[in-house]
């Protein structure tokens, strides 16, 4: 009897659990569909849209949005990559040598306090001779303002995964005798797995603003992040508002992404 | 004897910290060597990092009546400003989030997916809406600086909140303790190593989105410098001050915060 009670709590829990996110969101639809939220943030249905619109206009414009996802996603993704093998490469070279490179990452942790707006022209000026197609280059220099954002995470946490190993585990692949290359493949690097998820975690959403925020200074027009702003500069918030569902798609769907791959391959280990 | 003391010296952290940054200068003017001599106008692309100091010293005037110093400091203050109050409205809203959060768990029900939504929606890609919302750029800072804060803090309080140990809470409850007191003596008190954290992250973040939202329109600020001088309205230089003092910004601002937290936590206090 007593059981059944506490289960029938736990079902009503999780069901709560579920329930009142989904009620709240669906009571801010409504809000937004009859107008009360233009009258509570005092805007008009021109600069903000009715839902039932920017959906109908992602509909219409699902080639254009398509093809400016696909730029985005090029430089959020060649970024991300790019910077977290970087990272990781950096975490390597940092337990290699513990002395510098400890240093050395206080100075790349530096970078994260970096205002990308800084980074994203400078960039662009130096990749200028790289190619004479204008998308190409600036293409290239996005990618670098995603490359460093990501770097900067990977490193830290990867160092952090190589060099925090289990109490006496060391110790113990020494007795062994494992040679310093075993002990890194063996220990050292499934050690740091965990730890590059929780880097990713960092950077998958920051990869996605990033590349949003250097289309807004790239050469080159063309992005999901670059056509928020020009459609807003045409006064057409509604395909602006459609753009930017689009951009939390994206960084929503990648979170997503990224938690699945964690549940199938950090399984057990957490 | 004495030699190892200054070799010891010479290897310390922050010496090793040094070379890093000297060799950062190196690569930096190796690179403006290189494009010295390859482009026109090198100034644009990367100018020596002497020729940036001299611009901060030099007492030619940019515009009417302001060198370039004077500029990028001015507008330095309009954008810490709004980028400070917006910073202030989102630790107090964030922190209030946390503690509902915390008493009603059906609060928490509701408002936790969101915050974690929250997380993955680039906002700063949604600065022109807001802009475009409020129709003015000073609220149009306040309010995304706010919106990047609120949430770290919000989440990182809350974790603070739920790191306390149950037998704490049995110990209180023990005592008989009031709800208030338990917030006072021992929630809140816990919470603060969490909550700084919060605040380590969103405060190069406000400073970043107020930047940003400078260079939408006009109307002062660095990012409208910064955007102005790209341009060539301005001598380049001043984009290149505002490159570094931003850069300087950002990391003094994660500093500033530390200091605080030193300054104002029981639980960093000698003795403990």
């Amino acid at each position: 009897m007593e059981i059944e009670k506490l289960q029938d709590r736990t079902n009503v829990e999780k069901l709560t659990t579920v329930l009142y996110p989904v009620l709240f969101g669906i009571f801010i639809a409504v809000l937004w569909q009859t107008q009360i939220l233009h009258k509570i943030l005092g805007t008009d249905t021109f600069t903000l849209p009715l839902p039932g619109r920017i959906i109908s206009i992602i509909g219409d414009n699902h080639a254009t949005i398509l093809k400016n996802v696909g730029a985005t996603l090029i430089v959020a993704l060649g970024g991300l990559t790019a910077g977290s093998l970087f990272g990781y490469l950096l975490g390597i070279i940092s337990t290699a040598f513990p002395k510098w490179g400890a240093g050395g990452l206080t100075v790349v942790s530096a970078f994260n306090a970096v205002p990308i707006i800084a980074i994203a022209p400078i960039l662009n000026n130096l990749t200028k001779d790289f190619s004479k197609d204008a998308n190409t280059r600036s293409m290239l220099a996005k990618m670098l303002v995603v490359m460093i954002t990501c770097t900067v995470a990977m490193s830290i946490n990867a160092y952090r995964g190589l060099t925090e190993l289990k109490p006496f585990s060391l110790d113990l692949m020494q007795s062994f005798a494992a040679s310093k290359l075993e002990i890194f493949f063996k220990l050292r690097v499934p050690n740091s797995v965990p730890y590059i998820f929780t880097a990713l975690r960092v950077s998958v959403p920051a990869c996605v603003i990033s590349a949003l925020v250097s289309e807004y200074f790239a050469e080159y027009i063309i992005g999901v992040g670059r056509q928020i702003r020009e459609n807003i500069v045409l006064a057409q918030y509604a395909t602006a508002w459609a753009y930017i569902f689009v951009a939390c798609a994206i960084g929503i769907i990648m979170y997503l992404i990224l938690l699945t791959l964690e549940g199938i391959l950090l399984k057990g280990r957490r | 004897m004495n030699l190892g003391k200054i070799k010891k010296a010479l290897l310390s952290k922050q010496m090793v910290i040094a070379y890093w940054v000297l060799g950062l200068v190196v690569i930096w003017e190796i690179l403006a060597v290189i494009i010295e001599h390859t482009k026109r106008t090198p100034e644009n692309v990367l100018p020596h990092l002497h020729q940036i100091a001299q611009s901060i010293f030099s007492k030619d005037l940019v515009n009417m009546d302001q060198t370039a110093l004077q500029i990028v400091l001015s507008n330095t203050g309009i954008t810490l400003q709004r980028a400070g109050i917006g910073f202030l409205i989102g630790i107090a809203v964030g922190y209030l989030l946390a503690l509902i959060m915390n008493m009603f768990s059906w609060a928490e029900k509701v408002v936790f997916p969101y915050l974690m939504i929250i997380q993955m929606i680039p906002i700063l890609g949604m600065a022109p809406i807001v802009l475009a919302m409020t129709k003015d750029i000073n609220k149009s800072r306040i309010v995304i600086a706010a919106l990047l804060t609120f949430y770290p803090v919000a989440t990182n309080t809350l974790a603070g909140f739920k790191s306390v140990m149950k037998e704490k809470h049995e110990l209180m409850y023990s005592m008989a303790a009031k709800k208030s007191d338990v917030y006072k003596k021992l929630l809140i008190p816990a919470s603060m190593p969490y909550f700084f954290t919060g605040l380590k992250i969103s405060a190069p973040m406000a400073i970043t989105a107020s930047i940003l939202v400078d260079t939408l329109q006009g109307g002062g600020g660095l990012g409208c410098m910064l955007s102005q001088s790209l341009k060539h309205a301005m001598t380049i230089y001043v984009f290149w001050q505002i490159v570094f003092l931003s850069a300087i910004i950002g990391i003094a601002s994660y500093y500033l915060m530390s200091v605080i937290e030193k300054l104002i936590s029981p639980y960093k206090k000698v003795g403990r």
